[in-house]
């Protein structure tokens, strides 16, 4: 199992690695979009400058085209020259800039006009508070400029709104004779103009309060103020300056650039702002909900080389298992099976690694039964004696511990006691399915002569329990009708007595719930075979009850004797010596010393042949169920 | 930021007093006036509030050159102490600048600030925040008294352009000029006094420099109890010499 374990590793390791692997990748992709993003915002910024200076430009020759407008320089230069205006000539010269507005053609049409004198009054409004004239405008840059000659433009922010205004003077004749003031009211539809081409948003702020946006969207502006006050005077670098923000307006997340807006509504905080919504393909499960089926494709993704690193992975997996586990296993499975077919005598330990500690295991315990059963054969020919010619024979003892009998239900019909097959204890090994139809319980029935002398079939799989090979051979089924009971079947084995606690005789009766079954209760039962053996019968009639009287004890050794006379007959043996009571007197005796010594509560006696001679075997059985 | 011009300059245009006339005045009390020449007006400076362009000139005609009469101020300080009532100033907001740029005013006047125009103005004294306090509603005024001499900046944080000099002087001997420079100051007592101009340099400041007393010179006013003028002549520093105060004193 070493190379096993050490694939296992391999494989552990490489998983892990993997995982890092994917947890780690998005975090270098997480940055390089987010390096993406700031580079776009900036570059959108940048562009959105470029455009508003443009714009800017058209604004302020929309300016001078306004201002050398002929009815405006007559119309200002008349006013210039009155002290006071008065409405009359508001109203004359505001009609007159109206007309020039409407000539305007264009998408850039002007929100409002104003229409200044040398002096620096107001003669009139256009389109934004047409009422109100004669109020000095000059002070603000814009129109101290346009007044002295210059054209520019400005960024004006009134009553919450934003205005790009452009001036320009107006000059006739060689002098100067006022100026007009043209505003572009900051607008949604400017700001989604300006963005169209850029696949961000933008918004105008001033101050805290939105102005005008490509989107409606509410943000906490306190972030981006603050962001503005760390940057210096130069607002013509703010897109390169500044770094991107995060800001969430509901439920998304943007992330934003900011840059200051020049002139007089700079002046009160005004700005503006790039904004793009935040991919939400950032981590692994982000990622992964990211991918998409044409990721998957043949081309597109190394189906050959990761299906082929899966193939080599899980062959030398499973070749590793199969060198280490399976084969090895199924080796010592095969010595199993041998050794209980007695094909062996103990497992072979040659086998590796814990296998092979198990092996070795199993033969010493083994050789610990060999020696207890021998330590006990010689026991029981100090209790016997040694067997006379023509005697009782060979007694053999079986001095391990069994499991305690189960009671019988039924009595065993002499003549298929007197018919039961040779059987040939297997060791320790309880043989639960040698009494396999008379057992009922966990208790396990006497020991099953058992023999492995042919293979037969092999064990069935399944749970259930599998009815025996109907035959094996010369090795009769422990309990086979007498029908069936061949000539080399000598062996025959008699259930024990109950336990009781006074010596035999011992009485084999039928319980009354129980009635006797026919004849020959086992003469259906299959033969038993090393299945049944280890695993049991899968069906088991009624089990067979021994009681506890002096006349079933009786009855008892007299089906043994009747037994050990038949099969010292079919031995060709003498019988002429044998007398009943002596052979009663002689159980009851060594049954007595075996329970004394062994503390046993009763003895099984079990008629056998060995060495082609009848022989009696004395079990003693310890405990019981 | 300029302390006045040299005497030697002053001493070739200046004409120092004399009796023209006597015109009903009170006994022992004249006339200053003169002319003070103007400096030339310089290049209009860097562009403010500069939007997304620079400005550009028109083709047509030379940028015009800015006014400088009105930045101009005149005080004459002797050494006695202002007696009477002190006077009202009323000082006019017109739309998005004061009717004057500068005004100088005697110590313990009512400067009234009267707003001629229908935009509340938030207006502020950048010295003295307490001078000032309270917002200036459309067509209404705000008043104040200036109690020791001093110059304020008076303006408005919402708009930076409208921005007005107040020069408290310890005289009521104050006067503006003309677009030609002239000046007249009347009823004035005999004695010996110094004639000194102040010139709020808007361009300097929006650069962060200061507006300061360019022009100082001696008068002296003997009418021997009969109205006289005192003619007082010079010439004011140029505006890029307004650190150097020059001094001229006529008589």
């Amino acid at each position: 199992m070493f190379w096993s374990k050490i694939w296992f590793f391999v494989v552990a390791l490489a998983a892990a690695v993997a995982v890092t692997v994917a947890l780690l990748l998005p975090r270098p992709a997480e940055r390089a979009l987010v390096r993406g993003e700031a580079n776009r915002l900036q570059t959108a910024c940048g562009v959105i400058h470029i455009l508003l200076a443009d714009d800017a430009r058209n604004r302020v020759e929309l300016a001078g085209a306004f201002a050398r407008s002929p009815e405006i320089m007559a119309a200002l230069e008349a006013a210039s020259a009155t002290e006071a205006l008065d409405e009359g000539r508001m109203k004359q010269v505001r009609g007159v800039g109206e007309s020039v507005m409407q000539a305007i053609q264009g998408s850039r049409k002007p929100d409002f006009a104003m229409l200044i004198d040398r002096r620096g009054r107001v003669v009139a409004r256009v389109r934004i508070d047409e009422a109100e004239f004669g109020d000095v405008a000059a002070g603000r840059p814009l129109i101290d400029d346009a007044l002295a000659g210059y054209l520019r433009d400005d960024l004006w922010a009134q009553n919450g709104t934003m205005y790009f205004v452009s001036a320009a003077p107006v000059v006739k004749q060689g002098g100067y004779v006022g100026a007009v003031v043209l505003g572009h009211q900051v607008t949604n539809e400017l700001a989604g103009r300006l963005v169209k081409s850029l696949a961000v948003d933008m918004g105008f702020q001033l101050g805290a309060d939105g102005v005008a946006g490509s989107k409606t969207i509410a943000f906490d502006h306190a972030a981006m103020q603050a962001q503005l006050a760390k940057l210096g005077p130069e607002i013509a670098t703010d897109c390169e300056a500044v770094k991107p923000l995060e800001v969430r307006a509901g439920a998304d997340d943007y992330t934003a650039i900011v840059a200051r807006l020049p002139g007089e509504a700079g002046v009160k905080h005004a700005y503006y702002s790039v904004i793009i919504k935040r991919p939400e393909g950032l981590g692994l499960l982000a990622t992964l909900k990211a991918i998409k089926q044409n990721d998957l494709a043949f081309g597109n993704f190394p189906w050959l080389v990761v299906g082929g690193g899966f193939v080599v992975a899980l062959a030398l997996g499973v070749g590793l298992m199969f060198i280490e586990a399976d084969r090895p296993v199924r080796r010592l499975t095969g010595d199993a099976v041998r050794l209980a077919k007695g094909e062996i005598d103990r497992l072979g330990e040659t086998h590796a690694g814990k296998l092979g500690s198990v092996a070795r295991s199993v033969n010493i315990h083994i050789d610990k039964i060999g020696r207890e059963a021998k330590s006990a054969k010689q026991d029981l020919d100090q209790l016997l004696g040694p067997a006379p010619e023509g005697g009782l024979g060979t007694i053999d003892l079986l001095a391990t511990s069994l499991p305690a009998p189960r009671s019988f239900s039924a009595p065993i019909a002499p003549t298929a006691l007197g018919s039961l097959g040779s059987m040939t204890a297997l060791g320790s090994l309880p043989a639960p399915g040698a009494l396999g139809s008379m057992s009922s319980g966990p208790a396990m029935p006497p020991p099953s002569e058992f023999r492995f002398q042919d293979p037969g079939p092999p064990p069935a799989p399944g749970p259930g329990r599998k009815p025996a090979a109907p035959s094996r051979g010369n090795t009769p089924p422990p309990f086979r009708a007498a029908a069936a009971s061949g000539p080399g079947s000598g062996a025959s084995m008699v259930p024990p007595p109950p336990p009781v606690v006074s010596p035999p005789p011992m009485r084999i009766s039928t319980p009354q719930t129980a009635p006797l079954p026919p004849a020959n209760p086992f003469a259906s039962q299959p033969p038993m075979n090393l299945d049944d053996d280890i695993l049991g019968r899968g069906s088991e009639p009624p089990p067979m009850r021994v009681e506890s009287s002096a006349a079933h004890g009786d009855a008892y050794f007299r089906q043994v004797f009747d037994q050990f006379v038949s099969t010292k007959r079919r031995c060709n043996e003498p019988t002429g010596g044998l007398a009943y009571e002596r052979f009663a007197e002689k159980l009851v005796k060594n049954r007595e010393d075996l329970m004394i010594k062994t503390g046993c509560r009763e003895v099984r006696f079990t008629v056998y042949v060995k060495d082609g001679k009848a022989a009696l075997k004395a079990t003693p059985v310890k405990d019981e169920a | 930021m300029r302390a006045g011009c040299s005497v030697g300059l002053l001493g070739i245009a200046g004409l120092v007093g004399g009796v023209v006339a006597a015109l009903g005045r009170p006994a022992g009390a004249g006339t200053v006036a003169g002319r003070l020449e103007l400096p030339p007006a310089p290049e209009r400076g860097a562009v403010v509030a500069r939007g997304f362009l620079d400005r550009v000139e028109n083709p047509l005609i030379e940028i015009k050159k800015p006014n400088l009469a009105p930045y101009y101020v005149v005080a004459l300080e002797g050494d006695a102490r202002p007696g009477g009532a002190p006077p009202e100033i009323t000082w006019d907001l017109v739309g998005e600048s004061f009717a004057r740029p500068v005004i100088a005013v005697p110590v313990g006047a009512e400067v009234v600030i009267r707003n001629q125009t229908k935009v509340p103005r938030t207006l502020a004294a950048a010295e003295d925040k307490k001078l000032l306090i309270g917002p200036l509603n459309p067509k209404g005024t705000k008043s104040f008294r200036a109690t020791e001499p001093a110059i304020y900046t008076i303006g408005d944080g919402e708009a930076p352009h409208l921005r007005g000099k107040l020069v408290v002087v310890a005289t009521p001997h104050v006067a503006t000029l003309d677009d030609a420079g002239r000046f007249e100051l009347p009823n004035v007592p005999d004695g010996s006094y110094k004639l000194r101009v102040f010139y709020f340099d808007a361009a300097a400041e929006a650069r962060g420099g200061t507006s300061d007393w360019v022009f100082t010179a001696d008068v002296t006013v003997a009418t021997r109890g009969k109205a006289s003028r005192v003619e007082v002549n010079g010439k004011l520093p140029p505006i890029a010499r307004t650190a150097a105060a020059g001094k001229q004193e006529r008589k």
